[in-house]
């Protein structure tokens, strides 16, 4: 795959689908995300005796949170200022990276170390970390691979998935000063030690939030690797950084959550780590930050939040239905060009980044609905790529001239009985007559060859649904004489 | 002021919103989601905490447990161990074990007097870390930790293996009854202080599947996980 896709976003989603089809290797490690995470996903579900009314549950808390967002952020604010911690509140990237860089300006530090954070790459902070002359490092092992190879995160949870060993060596062994086997455990025993040095001097822990509790100011953290609870324990100053969708009402809430994020993020009952962090450390303990900030991330999210996709705001970045997706596991993460990608980031991505420059995201999907039942929070995402679908028609600049040409006479012709009949005549006797042996045209003549390149176009009957029924078959040459029944009289009762 | 501004645009959002909401399905209670650890909490707990990849006995006697750990010492060759105060060790006999076995005790108390980055340094370094845990989880085996000056949190974490030992009336069935506990210990709003600096869950050993979605384990944390339950 092109090096600048792994590098940069872009708006390029059908060039780089392309170029990850044809990347043999990527091939190979996208391969296996359906027989691991995504069964463990499937079976975890299964397992689970309350696993759709959990869900159910989780949906609901975040529903309501939501119909009460502005309430449930000043309270978590007032408990997290009573703890002796402070509170910024950022509109966009550019904000919360000045929040951050002034915490870091002012408590004079030079090396940072970073547990893994979606938030903070939407925000682009490390580019700018670095450019102020900031130690970044990133602790997550994945984060660590790709912070090194210089790419883009492919996967919510998984941000080194593109990647296999042999790779990972090649990216890792100049680090090491030596040459690194592919050997798994090799290159985790080289990291572990690597980041072990980076903990320890480090001035600074940054960190997102997987949930913030608004009743007692805790902040939530889940990890596998534990690089999260490093990041918290040994810096002297913690900044947390959040979208303001990620607050939840009460402490009572939280099970509900730990137990549906964990079966989806990796089919485990709970993660190895779960961290509730509420305020700096008290009087007499031995670890723990001595300062903790808060960044609160609005960034578009206030826009969705009063608008009909504000369901996206359920979202607990568990990468389910990334994993989920015969899309995504055919072209991956980079192909889909922002932050966030999978069935999700097609969503997220045109509602933060805009949709005429994202048009590809949300026809990047079959619609076949494995995503949303992949969700932990049930959210409702072939749905909602439809609606962003028909928010395309109405953004002139993101159609083709054709296609806005055909779709104008399309609609134009669905609303007029005559000319519906004239176009259905018109097709019986023109592509009709195209059809072969079966219900598919495999290749339609000029200008409409786009639609057969990448799929089938249904063959219209030879003859018309009005003709037949015209021609009597309305009777629906039942058994002579005894006539349907009355029920049976209506063409469009399947039953 | 730039925050009366966020909020007041959250705040109409917020409003807009509601024309939003979803449409419920199905039927849910307090209990939703509640498991429970079975009629047998030890087992469940040990059998949980095996099959996460860790190394859980149910013995029945502080006797027993004492052995049991004086054989993870010895294979694992520990120097020192960095260890918590807690009551359940106190009657464990910890102190005594270390110094029959000749292990240097990193206890709180002594940290405490180190200079900071003896300490840091110290801490990094220790071979075991041995604690308690201030309850178990059956449904889950899993074990939370509450911070405290006595208990800190980097036991649990910076060394390789890290060993914790239970008694049976610490363990909960469910996550669910952890959180009732929390309730009942007064954490409603305006009360912040009555949850600990630090809480956490841990259930299993330091895992990634960072690389080819392959499992690996002490990538950060113990690879060694071990949980010793006292059923007696």
């Amino acid at each position: 795959m092109k090096l600048a896709y792994l590098q940069h976003e872009h708006h390029e989603f059908r060039d780089a689908a392309a170029d990850a089809m044809a990347d043999a290797q990527l091939q190979g490690v996208l391969g296996r995300l359906a027989d691991t995470l995504g069964v463990r996903n499937r079976e975890a579900w299964e397992d689970f005796a309350d696993s759709a009314a959990t869900r159910e549950r989780a949906r609901r808390i975040k529903d309501a949170t939501l119909a009460d967002l502005d309430k449930h952020l000043e309270t978590l604010e007032r408990s997290v200022t009573r703890l002796g911690g402070r509170v910024h509140w950022c509109d966009d990237g550019a904000a919360a990276r000045e929040a951050i860089l002034g915490i870091l300006r002012q408590c004079g530090a030079k090396k940072i170390v970073k547990s893994k954070s979606m938030t903070t790459e939407e925000i682009h902070l490390n580019p700018a970390l670095v450019e102020a002359g900031i130690e970044t490092v990133e602790t997550d092992f994945g984060e660590y691979i790709i912070q090194v190879a210089g790419h883009r995160p492919s996967h919510i949870v998984g941000p080194a998935l593109h990647l296999n060993a042999k790779q990972v060596a090649e990216v890792l062994s100049p680090v090491a000063g030596e040459t690194l086997s592919s050997d798994r455990e090799e290159l985790t025993r080289f990291a572990r030690r690597a980041l072990r040095s980076k903990f320890a001097e480090a001035d600074a822990g940054i960190t997102g939030v997987n949930f913030a509790v608004a009743e007692t100011g805790t902040i939530v953290l889940v990890s596998n690797e534990g690089n999260a609870r490093f990041t918290t324990a040994l810096p002297r100053v913690h900044i947390a950084i959040m979208g303001m969708e990620k607050v939840i009402p009460r402490l009572a809430d939280l099970p509900v959550f730990l137990k549906v994020l964990a079966r989806g993020a990796t089919g485990q009952k709970l993660s190895v780590y779960t961290s509730l962090i509420t305020g700096p450390r008290r009087m007499g303990e031995l670890d723990g930050p001595e300062e903790f900030h808060l960044v609160i991330l609005d960034n578009g999210r206030s826009r969705i939040l009063g608008g009909p996709l504000r369901e996206s705001l359920f979202c607990i970045r568990c990468g389910a239905c990334l994993n989920a997706c015969p899309i995504y596991r055919n072209v991956g993460g980079h192909a889909y060009g922002g932050t966030y990608s999978g069935p999700i980031g097609a969503v997220l991505t045109p509602l933060y980044d805009g949709l005429s420059q994202n048009h590809h995201l949300p026809h990047a999907s079959s619609l076949c609905g494995a995503c949303q039942a992949a969700c932990p929070v049930k959210i409702q995402i072939p749905e909602m790529l439809i609606r962003l679908r028909e928010q395309l028609h109405h953004e002139p600049r993101a159609l083709g001239r054709v296609e806005r040409w055909a779709y104008g006479i399309w609609a134009r012709a669905m609303r007029s009985p005559r000319l519906y009949r004239a176009g259905t005549w018109l097709a019986t006797r023109t592509l009709g007559r195209l059809k072969r042996s079966t219900r598919w045209l495999t290749k339609l003549p000029g200008g409409l060859g786009g639609w057969t390149r990448t799929r089938d176009f249904p063959a219209p009957a030879e003859r018309r649904f009005r003709d037949w029924w015209s021609a009597g078959a309305g009777d629906w040459g039942l058994g002579a004489g005894e006539g349907a029944s009355p029920a049976s009289k209506e063409p469009f009762d399947h039953a | 002021m730039s925050r009366e501004a966020y909020l007041a645009r959250v705040r109409d959002a917020t409003q807009a919103g509601r024309a939003y909401r979803i449409e419920p399905r199905g039927e849910v209670t307090p209990t939703t989601g509640y498991v429970g650890g079975g009629d047998d909490l030890c087992a469940r707990f040990a059998a949980e905490a095996n099959a996460v990849g860790g190394t859980a006995v149910v013995v029945r006697s502080f006797d027993e447990a004492r052995a049991e750990l004086a054989k993870v010492l010895r294979a694992r060759r520990a120097e020192s161990a960095f260890v918590w105060r807690h009551d359940v060790l106190d009657r464990l006999g910890l102190a005594g074990l270390l110094a029959e076995l000749s292990v240097a005790a990193l206890d709180p108390g002594a940290l405490a007097k180190m200079p900071r980055d003896t300490r840091r340094a110290t801490i990094l370094t220790a071979d075991i870390g041995i604690t308690s845990a201030d309850y178990g989880i059956a449904e889950t085996g899993t074990l939370a930790m509450f911070a405290r000056p006595e208990q800190p949190r980097l036991a649990s974490l910076a060394p390789p293996c890290h060993v914790a030992i239970l008694e049976r009336r610490q363990i909960l069935p469910d996550l669910f009854d952890l959180f009732a506990a929390l309730d009942e210990a007064g954490t409603t709003a305006g009360a912040p202080h009555k949850v600990p600096s630090n809480l956490t869950f841990i259930t299993g050993p330091s895992k990634t599947g960072d690389i080819e979605l392959q499992l690996t384990t002490g990538v950060h944390g113990p690879g060694d996980w071990r949980v010793i339950v006292v059923d007696g």
